[in-house]
């Protein structure tokens, strides 16, 4: 396939395409009108030697007749001495002009083939008119002496018309022969030319069809392809050239697009899928959590009532207990609420950083007094180190730093038995570090690397054996980030944790989305 | 003190304040009860005293309920005790994970306890 090879454009084909078939046509007409035009020569040649073959036959039988008056007249006059009238010898100068003529146009006919020819019977006739126009000058004056009666120069003429008159035979029939063999010639180029024509016309149309169609073909494979769902396939944009390769590139350059755009589309989806499952998720732990103490709550309410409905005594004692359980269960309750709130205000952005200017030292001693009664639930002492803190001013924000030391310090109380719980902060270089210790249960590697995620305490059944949400971390590790500082921690099991938070004096200028 | 067997239940439970609190209702209307508080302790006590039925908490240490019901059901001896499953989760794929893994039946924290009790009744009468 040539034409595909060669990768034309559409347009170039075509163009192509109609200059072959116009060339062709300019060809047949050519030889058409080169045929008409031998023909129109051969009618002239003809017609040209039949005047000629006219002319010559008149000329014959006037010289033949000039003849044989001049011979009679000759006679006569030898024998009679009758004088010639007037009228009579001007009609046969007038016959003599005719000649003349005669002879004239016969010159007018022939070309340059025939003028040698000519020219001598021009000269022999010419003699011949003037000696027998001097003879009927003459006629009636008895002195002359005629020459008439010799055929001498009448017979040259008579030759040399012959002569004439065999040379333009011979040259019509030369002249017809070669114009009947251009005839043939021309009739045979236009039948071998309206063949040639067709046939051409015909492979261009099949070369057409088939190289358009197949760049076609590659264009409908790439739409099937990439319309089934193959979306990295693409047109070969090289064996095209001009529109059908600016649709070929214009497709692949679509197909590119499509393709980002889908990617885009499942990756968003699958990003929004998996914020979905996490939202689920959520819910699923929140619902798990607020039954937790609920169930406390319902069940020793509900059984109190039932007791208290029995005959008998009432054991006081008992009935404190069960209240005192009620009271704790729904304060871890409502603890529960909070830190699912701030939580969720973290996660949207909408926790607000309130800054001001306080002293930490007596926050954190504030928050320790406040929670001294977890302290003896479990027979731990506290020890206070905030030496290094005290005096100095930091301007940040005091609730969440108030958060962060309950969170790390009830913590501490709840995974550690008979043990030292020590607080210490201090400030150095615009820097507030605090740390919260323990000497209780402690941690693996493992389970530090998850103690900070939502939901999650270091074991599944922390929260069933010590209680808990697995939020506090969780919203420690936030706070920290939002006031421009981390928490890190250190651990070994049975031995005790140690949480150090750093933050700067200066809290952040503005209020950051919560990261 | 005479234990009428038929009426033993096994509570199953590591949250110390819930496992009294339901201990003490059920004694309150009737049962007898022992209770373990982990998983492993919950296969031996049904192993050992055979009680009528178990009621069993899934959010267990050692081994946690689903792992339980398993093992239970595929032990000769105790496969035929019927257990009702007691979760915080509420979810209606919770509920199809505790029937799959062999419990008998399904009750939600915070419980509902005289839907509990006739629960029980439903599975010791049947």
């Amino acid at each position: 396939m040539k034409l595909s090879q060669t990768s034309l454009s559409l347009r170039a084909r075509l163009y192509l395409f109609s200059m072959a078939i116009l060339t062709l046509f300019v060809v047949n007409v050519a030889t058409h009108l080169w045929g008409s035009f031998a023909r129109s020569e051969s009618l002239v040649a003809y017609r040209d030697a039949a005047v000629a073959a006219q002319l010559v036959n008149d000329l014959q039988q006037g010289l033949e007749s000039a003849r044989q008056q001049t011979l009679v007249l000759a006679t006569l006059r030898e024998t009679t001495d009758e004088p010639l009238g007037d009228a009579e010898r001007e009609t046969a100068t007038a016959e003599l002009d005719t000649l003349r003529q005669r002879l004239g146009k016969l010159g007018a006919l022939g070309g340059e083939s025939t003028e040698d020819y000519y020219r001598r019977l021009f000269d022999s006739g010419s003699q011949l008119l003037d000696e027998w126009q001097a003879f009927y000058n003459n006629y009636n004056r008895l002195s002359s002496q005629s020459s008439v009666e010799s055929p001498i120069q009448y017979n040259d003429t008579w030759q040399k018309l012959n002569e004439l008159e065999q040379r333009q035979e011979a040259l019509a029939i030369e002249r017809s022969r070669t114009i009947d063999g251009t005839i043939t010639l021309t009739d045979q180029i236009t039948v071998i030319g309206f063949i040639t024509t067709i046939a051409v016309t015909m492979l261009l149309v099949i070369l057409l069809i088939r190289s358009t169609n197949s760049s076609l073909l590659r264009l409908k494979t790439g739409v099937q392809r990439f319309g089934s769902g193959d979306l990295s396939y693409r047109i070969d944009e090289n064996r095209d050239a001009g529109e059908i390769q600016d649709l070929a590139r214009t497709f692949n350059d679509m197909s590119g697009k499509l393709s980002t755009a889908i990617e885009e589309v499942n990756s968003s989806k699958a990003d929004a899928d998996a914020a979905n499952a996490a939202k689920s998720m959520f819910l699923a732990n929140v619902s798990h959590e607020l039954r937790t103490p609920l169930n406390a709550i319902i069940g020793y309410s509900e059984m109190l009532q039932d007791e208290l409905g029995d005959p008998g005594e009432v054991n006081r004692e008992q009935v404190q207990h069960d209240l005192g359980t009620i009271i704790i269960s729904g304060r871890q309750l409502l603890g529960l609420i909070n830190e699912i709130l701030d939580l969720s205000k973290i996660e949207t952005g909408k926790m607000q950083i309130n800054l001001e200017s306080f002293q930490p030292a007596a926050h954190i001693l504030q928050v320790c007094d406040a929670l001294s009664p977890l302290l003896s639930q479990h027979k731990n002492t506290l020890e206070l180190n905030l030496v290094g803190a005290e005096g100095h001013t930091m301007h940040s924000d005091p609730g969440k730093l108030q958060q962060i030391v309950t969170n790390l310090f009830s913590n501490a109380c709840k995974f550690t038995d008979n043990g030292t719980i020590v607080v210490a902060a201090e400030i150095s270089q615009d820097q507030l570090t605090l740390t919260v210790t323990d000497d209780g249960i402690g941690m693996t590697v493992e389970q530090q690397g998850r103690v900070f995620d939502t939901f999650v305490q270091a074991e599944a059944t922390t929260g069933t054996k010590y209680g808990g949400t697995g939020l506090g971390l969780s919203i420690v590790k936030d706070f920290c980030a939002m006031l421009g500082g981390e928490i890190s921690l250190t651990s070994t099991p049975d031995a005790g944790s140690c949480f150090t938070v750093t933050l700067p004096t200066i809290g952040p200028a503005s209020n950051p989305e919560a990261a | 003190m005479t234990t009428n067997m038929s009426r033993h239940l096994l509570l199953v439970e590591d949250n110390e304040v819930n496992r009294e609190m339901l201990q003490r209702r059920l004694q309150r209307v009737g049962y007898t009860l022992d209770c373990a508080a982990d998983g492993q302790e919950a296969l031996d006590k049904m192993r050992d005293v055979k009680p009528a039925l178990v009621l069993l908490d899934i959010n267990l240490p050692v081994k946690d309920g689903w792992t339980v019901a398993k093992e239970a059901r595929s032990d000769s001896d105790i496969q035929d005790i019927p257990i009702i499953a007691l979760t915080a989760h509420a979810m209606e794929s919770d509920r199809q994970q505790a029937l799959a893994s062999g419990c008998r039946d399904y009750a939600t924290k915070p419980i509902d306890f005289p839907e509990l009790v006739i629960k029980i009744e439903n599975l010791l009468t049947a």
